[in-house]
């Protein structure tokens, strides 16, 4: 501690050590929660069920979200990014995860919510093989942290299934 | 208190040589009139640090640092605002700024005693070469 610059170098880089230190017990902390989020899912209608020029089947659905995430935000949660995807199995692939809808929430009062949607995203099967299939619907979800680890958890909803036929 | 008719500074700062400890000289003297109240600050004086000071600055720093940080992450946790948190901390870094880097006098209660230049100068520094070469005769 001779000089100036000596000390002022040396607080500064023990204080950076130790704001470190804290974001990483501020992370361990997060280890301590143990959510209990809820979701309900229904179809509301198949809009479009057509089998496309290359081949390949294409739904169009109305989905009712109804969840309620908010016991998943920590005091070191910054968003929660959640999503719904179909999962199936056909004979050519033996898991298929087809996202449909995506959303942000960035606080604990917007992470109880109920919306209803047409599917943001199209889904497509990598074939023909979504007559009469059955298929879960599973709401995902990725608690992003201020700092450290982010965890990520899903939440299945089984029992749906497709037409059999197109329209 | 002195009273002077006048608004008088002489303030000057010299920057710190990076070998030898700071010494910052804020102001000679300060003289505020405002009205009928004057103010003479003297002689606001920032000398070096000496050895004990600075044993003490740096237990200082290390101590203030990770109260200040413990305390930070309980308030945090506590109420659940990171950025209760990070505020917390924060002042406490800029509270440890003020109180260590600067060379407050209290930093400097046992100055060491340099001895006076005179003294060097009575005692001289002994001649190389002869020694040298008296050794090569000696071989020989």
């Amino acid at each position: 501690m001779h000089s100036f610059s000596f000390r002022a170098n040396a607080l500064l880089t023990f204080s950076l050590t130790i704001l470190a230190l804290m974001c990483a017990m501020a992370s361990l902390t997060d280890n301590f929660n143990s959510p209990s989020p809820t979701a309900t899912v229904q179809i509301l209608n198949v809009n479009r069920f057509q089998k496309k020029a290359s081949g390949d089947d294409e739904v169009g659905v109305s989905l009712d979200i109804s969840a309620d995430l908010q016991s998943l935000f920590m005091w070191n949660t910054k968003q929660v990014f959640v999503f719904l995807a179909a999962e199936y199995s056909t004979p050519k692939n033996s898991l298929n995860q087809v996202s449909l809808w995506d959303g942000i929430i960035p606080a604990k009062e917007d992470a109880k919510f109920s919306i209803k949607t047409k599917n943001k995203y199209r889904f497509i099967d990598q074939g023909s093989n979504l007559r009469g299939r059955d298929f879960n619907l599973t709401l995902h979800w990725h608690v992003m942290p201020k700092t450290g680890k982010m965890f990520a958890d899903k939440l299945v909803l089984p029992g749906f299934r497709l037409p059999e036929s197109y329209r | 208190m002195k009273s002077r008719g006048f608004f008088l500074t002489n303030a000057y700062i010299l920057s710190p040589s990076t070998f030898t400890e700071s010494a910052w000289l804020i102001s000679n003297r300060i003289l505020i009139r405002i009205g009928e109240f004057e103010i003479c600050v003297e002689d606001i004086h920032f000398g070096n640090m000496d050895w004990q000071g600075q044993k003490v600055a740096e237990q200082l720093m290390q101590i203030m640092l990770v109260v200040f940080a413990i305390a930070a992450f309980i308030t945090g946790y506590i109420l659940g605002s990171f950025e209760l948190m990070i505020y917390v901390y924060a002042g406490g870094v800029v509270l440890t700024i003020l109180t260590t880097i600067p060379n407050w006098p209290f930093f400097n209660r046992h100055p060491l005693k340099w001895l006076d230049p005179s003294e060097a100068e009575k005692h001289p520094k002994p001649q190389v070469t002869s020694s040298v070469s008296k050794k090569k005769t000696s071989k020989k």
